[in-house]
């Protein structure tokens, strides 16, 4: 059975809502310190509360996509405050669905701070020897299946998935060097927040091709917390597809 | 660059959570390895200019060494 203690600190960001709020629940769930990271405090506070043990969940407001070169300074900061992490959950993403005539370059700017740049960079901090705890630490990243298989109108969201993916394969065999793992996991479609309203019309009659329906954000939860624990401990470099097997 | 300031660099660029001094041996530092080396190549070409290759990094022996392998790019 996987379970964590209280000093096995572990970072998760985009904490407030979907993917990252059923990680951070889950980690405190089994034991962990969470350190809950997302723009929104209202949003974060009540996802603390809703924790077995909130007094194990610490909330920390911040737009990851203020300062990204400072990243790194900002996950050293958090380890002065709260001592070597274990783990790191980058949940924090935008979905974009543009068709190419109405591609604007800010607005990619805008997905690839949030979807690639910030995940290399807090990457980048946890990373650092002085940050984790080292052989035992691991981190994941939520890519997306739209990295491989993408819908029309996708084509950025796709592109910086597919780009985290690589990225991240790379900086798993850096890594490993120092005993941290890294991994990536791909949902397809989760009944989250961030897809229900920004991808509302590309949602609809899809279900039927999931043989168990839309996934919940449990379903991708669980393959987070296995891979952050010790009982995933010779898998790095990998990315997992979570899609009902509809691929 | 001043020797204490390459000193705190260095202790940055190898991820060292003790300080690094001038006479320490760098192969008693577990954090004296290919990446660190690829690291410190960046930083010598970034900050003096200085093109370092790998097989002379691997024939330095001491922190002075490497500083001395600065030369004038760090007093």
């Amino acid at each position: 059975m996987i379970s964590f203690n209280k000093e096995d600190k572990i970072i998760v960001t985009g904490a407030s809502s979907g993917i990252g709020e059923g990680v951070a629940m889950q980690l405190n769930e089994l034991g962990a310190t969470v350190i809950a990271i997302a723009r929104n405090k209202e949003r974060l506070k009540a996802m603390k509360e809703k924790c077995k043990y909130p007094e194990n969940t610490y909330i920390e407001i911040k737009d990851l996509t203020e300062d990204i070169d400072n990243l790194p300074v900002y996950v050293k900061f958090l380890k002065e405050k709260y001592g070597k992490f274990k783990g790191l959950a980058y949940c924090a993403g935008v979905v974009q669905v543009k068709p190419l005539q109405l591609l604007e370059l800010n607005d990619v700017y805008k997905l690839f701070d949030i979807n690639y740049f910030a995940p290399v960079f807090m990457m980048k901090g946890f990373a650092d020897r002085r940050n984790n705890i080292g052989k035992g630490a691991s981190a994941v990243c939520i890519a997306s299946l739209a990295s491989q298989f993408s819908s029309r109108s996708m084509s950025m969201y796709s592109g910086s998935k597919a780009a985290l993916i690589s990225s991240m394969k790379s900086i798993a065999k850096e890594c490993s060097l120092s005993g941290l793992r890294i991994n990536c996991v791909s949902p397809s479609d989760i009944k989250t927040p961030m897809v229900l309203n920004d991808a509302a019309e590309f949602m609809q009659d899809k279900e039927k091709k999931y043989p168990f329906g839309y996934g919940d954000v449990s379903d991708v939860a669980n393959m987070v917390i296995y891979l952050l624990s010790d009982k995933s401990k010779w898998i790095t470099g990998q990315n997992y597809i979570i899609d009902c097997g509809v691929i | 660059m001043k020797t204490a300031d390459f000193l705190i660099e260095l202790e940055d660029i190898l991820q060292r959570e003790e300080p690094c001094k001038e006479n320490d041996n760098l192969c008693d530092y577990d954090e004296w390895d290919s990446l660190s080396k690829m690291a410190l190549m960046a930083f010598f070409e970034k900050n003096f200019g200085l093109k370092v290759k790998l097989k002379d990094l691997n024939d330095v022996k001491t922190v002075s060494d490497l500083i001395n392998f600065a030369g004038e790019n760090i007093k």
